[in-house]
């Protein structure tokens, strides 16, 4: 019965095609609004990284002065660790890998000198890093522990840096100069580019959603060169001076994850930190007592507020929009139906039941849907691309994915089934003796 | 056939109630060809809705080929519907948008049959009704008359077991309803039982059996041509 209810359904929209265009173009323009900014959300506030999100976690203590401290209330602006307790996390933290970030960025001195220096931004980090946000790599690899150890001076480039560079060939071996010393480049990253940007939020070059890393150092050969660090810096106390004494001051400057084997391990995490913070305290730092957190990726997302709340807002909009269409739908199917009352009271006589009458104008509504949940794909994908032009953040999550485009046909079927509803049910109500008398 | 007993239908508004069936009495043996008579609003059309499972009623007894009707479920009186009744209306009540094998279809459609039994029944009705050759064509194009041979091959196509039978020649005229009648006697001939509404006295005359409806009760007459002369000389 469903095919004849859908030739019935097809043969009654194409019967007043200017009516079937106006639901079809109502219901996809609404859709098309609120998949557009639902699916701009859907990628803001997506899980970058599902399987292994609750297994990475950032640790933070807060290290401010205790006057002007609010019991309860964390310090915006204590969201990095200091050197001293970076190092500490990275010799003797929990978890099965630990790594730290630095901001740093310079010029790649061209082999020739009258070649223009070419711009080059990333991050100091360990070798744990590529492991524990899994980056794949089109050349060479990553470094080692012992690289780690020595601050050996090598390079991992992004792969259109490295293009950039030495044009489409394989680099690895081949030498950079940065920061007045030569570099080894031992790999150059494949494409990789999660989407928040959760490894690196603060300070990335880019915003949450766009840039990346395009140079990878070892952490300890920056700190040796005495790097400047290229992101935030925030001292709640005197630093002391030169180098030295901003790497032992409570400045907050280098962000920190931990991968855990199992979700599980987080109280013996949290454990661990409040016993590192205990000890602190007993020599003399952390004065204030305040609570030591650990985020996993997605809490650390939210702490950021990597979703601003006007995108949420946004979306609240679109979907009190579609509603809007949804109703308009609805009157014109309201329309649409009672015009059919007639045929409703022939077909009862002749033994279709409510429930017949029922799925046969529910099918022709889910049509009505069908159509408009692809115009309204074709209206999402113009949109998306017109919200792309707006910024570069902008264009990294105005894509549309297979979620999305599966929800688009079940955002316009659900619709459309929601205004075709209550047309629906009153078509149902005919009184067929009354109808067939009065024809 | 169809057995009605001491049956009642009500309709009320918040002001008025209106008796438009009370203490309504009939019977309607298998094969027979009864026409229904009686002035306006004397409660005819409300006997053929009931008759037809179209209209629920209020008190008494209906027994539909040997079933009692009260209390059914809409599903189940859908289907005795579909499965036993046929019907004929003074509008012909064909769906515009359908051609003639479309509309012959919808009553099979909700019976279940396979396609290749629903194009023999449709194929069968439409040939019976000697407008086989047109079955592309929609309802808009054939004459009144046609329009009614039709609705007569849709509800023959499920072989009911009673056709049932509003007034079916009142929007036609004389040689169209005459030719409507006589294959109406002719369907009646082949063993279905059939009850038709008429105002018209020549075709209640032609009936084996004339039932007249008053203030919502019936009396049962057995000829016709007794009640014509009956209310003649009245």
């Amino acid at each position: 019965m469903l095919r004849y209810y859908l030739a019935l359904g097809l043969r009654s929209l194409r019967r007043n095609p200017a009516l079937t265009a106006l639901m079809v173009l109502t219901l996809a323009i609404g859709v098309a609004a609120s998949i557009s900014t639902l699916t701009i959300l859907h990628v803001m506030s997506g899980d970058p990284v599902p399987s292994k999100s609750k297994r990475l976690l950032v640790p933070l203590l807060d290290v401010a002065p205790k006057d002007s401290y609010v019991p309860g209330q964390r310090e915006p602006y204590s969201q990095q660790s200091t050197y001293r307790d970076t190092i500490n996390y990275l010799r003797g933290g929990p978890g099965v890998r630990r790594t730290a970030i630095i901001d740093v960025g310079s010029s790649i001195e061209p082999a020739r000198r009258e070649d223009p220096l070419i711009d080059v931004q990333g991050i100091g980090t360990t070798t744990d890093y590529f492991k524990m946000f899994d980056v794949p790599f089109r050349y060479g690899g990553a470094w080692s522990a012992a690289d780690d150890e020595r601050g050996s001076r090598v390079a991992v480039l992004s792969r259109k840096k490295a293009a950039q560079v030495f044009g489409d060939v394989d680099p690895v071996g081949k030498l950079i100069r940065v920061w007045g010393n030569d570099f080894t480049v031992i790999g150059v990253v494949g494409d990789w580019n999660p989407v928040p940007r959760y490894t690196h939020l603060i300070n990335g070059s880019g915003g949450y959603f766009d840039g990346e890393e395009q140079i990878y150092v070892p952490m300890k050969t920056a700190v040796d060169l005495e790097v400047q660090p290229n992101g935030n810096v925030t001292c709640m106390h005197e630093a002391g001076a030169g180098w030295a004494g901003f790497l032992a001051s409570e400045c907050i400057w280098i962000q920190v994850w931990f991968e855990l084997a199992s979700a599980a391990d987080r109280p013996a995490a949290q454990a661990w930190l409040d016993n590192y913070a205990a000890q602190e305290q007993k020599g003399g730092r952390l004065m204030r007592h305040a609570p030591n957190e650990l985020f996993n990726v997605m809490e650390w997302m939210s702490v950021l507020k990597v979703v601003r709340a006007d995108n949420k807002l946004a979306v609240w909009l679109s979907l009190g929009f579609l509603l809007l269409c949804i109703v308009n739908t609805m009157g014109l199917l309201l329309a649409k139906f009672s015009t059919r009352a007639s045929e409703v009271g022939v077909r009862r006589a002749l033994g279709a039941g409510r429930a017949a009458i029922f799925r046969q104008f529910l099918v022709e509504t889910t049509v009505v849907g069908l159509a408009g949940g692809l115009l309204g794909l074709a209206l999402s994908f113009g949109a998306l691309a017109l919200i792309r032009q707006q910024s570069k953040d902008l264009s990294a999550v105005a894509r549309m994915d297979w979620e999305m485009l599966a929800a688009t046909f079940v955002t316009a079927v659900l619709a459309s089934i929601i205004a075709g509803l209550l047309p629906t049910w009153r078509a149902c109500q005919v009184t067929p003796a009354l109808q067939l008398k009065s024809q | 056939m169809l057995h009605m007993k001491d049956l009642a239908k009500v309709y009320r508004t918040h002001m008025i109630e209106t008796h438009a069936l009370r203490g309504f009495d009939i019977d309607v043996k298998e094969g027979e060809f009864v026409t229904v008579t009686g002035p306006s609003g004397s409660g005819k059309t409300t006997f053929l809705n009931i008759a037809g499972l179209l209209e629920e009623f209020d008190g008494g007894e209906y027994l539909l080929d040997g079933v009692s009707v009260k209390g059914l479920s809409d599903n189940a009186r859908s289907r005795l519907r579909n499965e036993k009744l046929g019907f004929i209306f003074q509008g012909f009540n064909l769906i515009p948008d359908l051609n003639l094998f479309d509309n012959v279809d919808v009553p099979l459609r909700y019976r279940g049959f396979n396609a290749a039994e629903r194009k023999r029944r449709i194929d069968q009705a439409l040939t019976e009704v000697g407008l086989a050759s047109r079955m592309r064509h929609y309802p808009a194009e054939l004459s009144g008359g046609q329009q009614q041979r039709v609705a007569i091959a849709r509800a023959l196509a499920g072989t009911p077991r009673l056709l049932l039978a509003d007034e079916p020649t009142g929007n036609l005229d004389s040689q169209m309803a005459r030719s409507v009648m006589e294959l109406l006697e002719q369907i009646n001939a082949n063993g279905t039982t059939i009850i038709m509404v008429t105002h018209d006295p020549e075709l209640a005359t032609r009936a084996q059996r004339n039932v007249h409806i008053i203030d919502g009760r019936a009396s049962d007459l057995r000829r016709g041509p007794s009640l014509v002369q009956s209310h003649a000389t009245a």
